[in-house]
């Protein structure tokens, strides 16, 4: 097992303060404060090699929760353990060991090419020179950055930045990586290349990377374990399909166009298109009926988009 | 975990890696050319202060200071503080407010050590300006070079003892500078409380009056706060008004801001999710 979780728990005092000019001179003298449990007493363990995804609603915890792995936040409680280390502790057999990757904050040196910051990172990281060498070479070929390694942070694209955080991150070849939204504000081609990339990486090194992200493609194509967290608990742990069985089990059977017969059936008309929702055990008789009456139909058996999926997963946690 | 980091203590990494961190920060700072010039300006405070003593003094000496002495003093007074300045406030309470400290935080090299190594690596640039600045300035006041029995050639163990004396004055700056970069992890105003103490240490630096000059009880006391240690002391040793003791206070200003800096560190950084982590 890399990672255990126990009872994780924090809570922020955040200052409330007053509206306006007289507030902000109130909370001056009498500063009121109101705690916020971002995260409620987690647990999960995590093994070797696996691929985790965080998922939950914006302010759910679940950034939180990575940045307490990765020991930039100190628990109010519970304790947590990432490959036998205290993160908080940061001790530096820690530090080399994992990467955190924010796709809303960089470490590259904004006015200077990635090369600088990848040597900085080379050199921080005591990487050996030829070893340095060889992952750098790895890295730039498998994200196709060659052309841009010269040209200064500031003039790439973000697609192209977060390529190059990546390769900064991963230089000294962690063995857990931890990925917050890596690949928010990418156009769909980008995301993808990042997905392969994780994925491969995963499969080259068997490191353990866990993901959190607001994109459910990330989380289909990447990590085949979910923990879903929701106002700050967990609430789900365990695979995206049997998630995805429980919340949404019915199917779509979508008959394109089709006679208006269809709604003898119990078809309605969506979009021009019949559509029927069944239950998985329903699914083949009906399918039956309505190829014995018009066999020329094109019809599709569709599962309810992820994001429904997920949407009525976190309405169904406020009733 | 097995990684380079795992198989080496910190300070062994630290080691080798000072000529990239060394190499890596010249070229942030000739990346920030436009900066130089904020340097400049910058450099010209004690000018400015030279003119008004210089005009102050005209009808006669004050409290011994003609205006030579003036010249002389405002000249090493500029050398020492461009070889002494730093930016760490700005920058920390700038990565603690942003939460551009993250990044930082997980690389095993401390996020100041490396800030003390990009202000080193500053210091040549900052000679680019400097030389240029003091050769003007000689020129127009060539008795700052000059003496009443000849050239003005401090002895030979307080210019063996200037160099110690800067690098101890640098270091107390870049502490100080860092103490209240760290309040950042408390307040929102940890650059308006260190400009509050800007305008006291310009009084009991020796940046803007020469330590003499000031009421002698005021200057009694004002001899051995961390504001003369940090600019005044090397200039008095070239000129002769400190000595070794005023050096050993300097050093134990060092070790005490240290340790009051790593307490702060460590208590800060349990605070630091609360701002913007």
């Amino acid at each position: 097992m890399i990672i255990s979780v126990s009872g994780l728990s924090k809570t922020y005092r955040v200052p409330i303060k007053g509206e306006g000019l007289a507030g902000s001179f109130r909370s001056l003298w009498n500063r009121q404060y109101r705690d916020v449990e971002a995260v409620k007493e987690i647990s999960f363990a995590i093994q070797g090699g696996e691929r985790v995804g965080f998922l939950g609603p914006n302010g759910a915890g679940k950034t939180t929760t990575l940045k307490m792995l990765s020991g930039l936040l100190f628990p109010t409680a519970g304790t947590v353990s990432v490959g036998g280390f205290r993160p908080q502790d940061r001790a530096v057999a820690f530090l080399g060991g994992i990467t955190l990757v924010m796709g809303q904050k960089q470490q590259l040196l904004w006015d200077l090419p990635p090369q600088e910051s990848f040597a900085l990172n080379r050199a921080m990281y005591g990487v050996p020179q030829a070893e340095y060498r060889r992952t750098l070479d790895q890295l730039v070929a498998m994200l196709r950055i060659e052309p841009i390694l010269q040209k200064p942070v500031r003039n790439l694209s973000l697609g192209e930045r977060m390529k190059c955080e990546l390769v900064a991150a991963l230089l000294h070849r962690p063995r857990v990586l931890f990925l917050d939204e890596p690949t928010i504000g990418l156009d769909v081609e980008m995301q993808g290349q990042v997905r392969r990339f994780i994925q491969e990486y995963n499969r080259d090194t068997g490191a353990t990377v866990i993901l959190t992200s607001h994109y459910m493609q990330d989380i289909a194509a990447l990590t085949p374990r979910l923990l879903v967290i929701d106002k700050g608990s967990l609430r789900y742990d365990g695979g995206l399909a049997a998630l995805a069985e429980r919340v949404a089990p019915e199917r779509r059977i979508v008959v394109k166009g089709g006679p208006a017969e269809l709604s003898q059936l119990g078809f309605v008309v969506v979009g021009g298109d019949h559509v029927a929702t069944v239950t998985p055990e329903q699914t083949n008789q009906r399918l039956a009926a309505v190829l014995g009456r018009w066999p020329m139909v094109e019809i599709a058996v569709e599962s309810p988009p992820l994001e429904e999926v997920m949407a009525r997963y976190f309405k169904e946690g406020t009733t | 975990m097995t990684s380079g980091a795992s198989t080496r203590g910190e300070w062994a990494i630290l080691w080798r890696a000072i000529p990239t961190l060394w190499r890596v920060a010249v070229a942030g700072i000739v990346a920030y050319r436009a900066e130089m010039v904020i340097w400049i300006l910058s450099a010209t405070l004690p000018l400015v202060m030279l003119a008004l003593w210089d005009a102050a003094s005209a009808a006669g000496p004050l409290s011994g200071f003609g205006q030579a002495e003036f010249a002389r003093y405002f000249a090493i007074t500029m050398v020492v503080r461009q070889l002494t300045g730093s930016w760490v406030v700005w920058e920390l309470n700038q990565a603690v407010r942003s939460g551009s400290l993250s990044p930082q935080l997980l690389r095993p090299v401390h996020p100041l050590v490396y800030n003390f190594f990009e202000t080193l690596a500053a210091i040549p640039w900052r000679l680019v300006v400097l030389v240029p600045l003091l050769g003007a300035l000689v020129a127009w006041r060539p008795e700052i070079l000059i003496v009443a029995d000849g050239w003005f050639v401090p002895e030979g163990w307080r210019m063996a003892l200037f160099l110690p004396s800067v690098a101890l004055a640098f270091a107390v700056a870049w502490l100080v500078q860092a103490l209240f970069g760290m309040l950042a992890f408390w307040f929102e105003e940890a650059v308006g409380v260190f400009s509050v103490h800007f305008a006291i240490w310009s009084f009991f630096s020796g940046y803007i009056v020469p330590m003499a000059l000031l009421p002698p009880a005021v200057a009694g006391a004002a001899r051995w706060l961390p504001f003369y240690a940090s600019l005044g002391v090397p200039v008095d040793v070239l000129l002769g008004t400190a000595g070794p003791v005023e050096v050993w206070a300097q050093l134990g200003w060092v070790v005490a801001l240290a340790v009051v800096g790593r307490v702060m560190w460590a208590r800060g950084i349990r605070r630091y999710g609360a701002v913007g982590a």
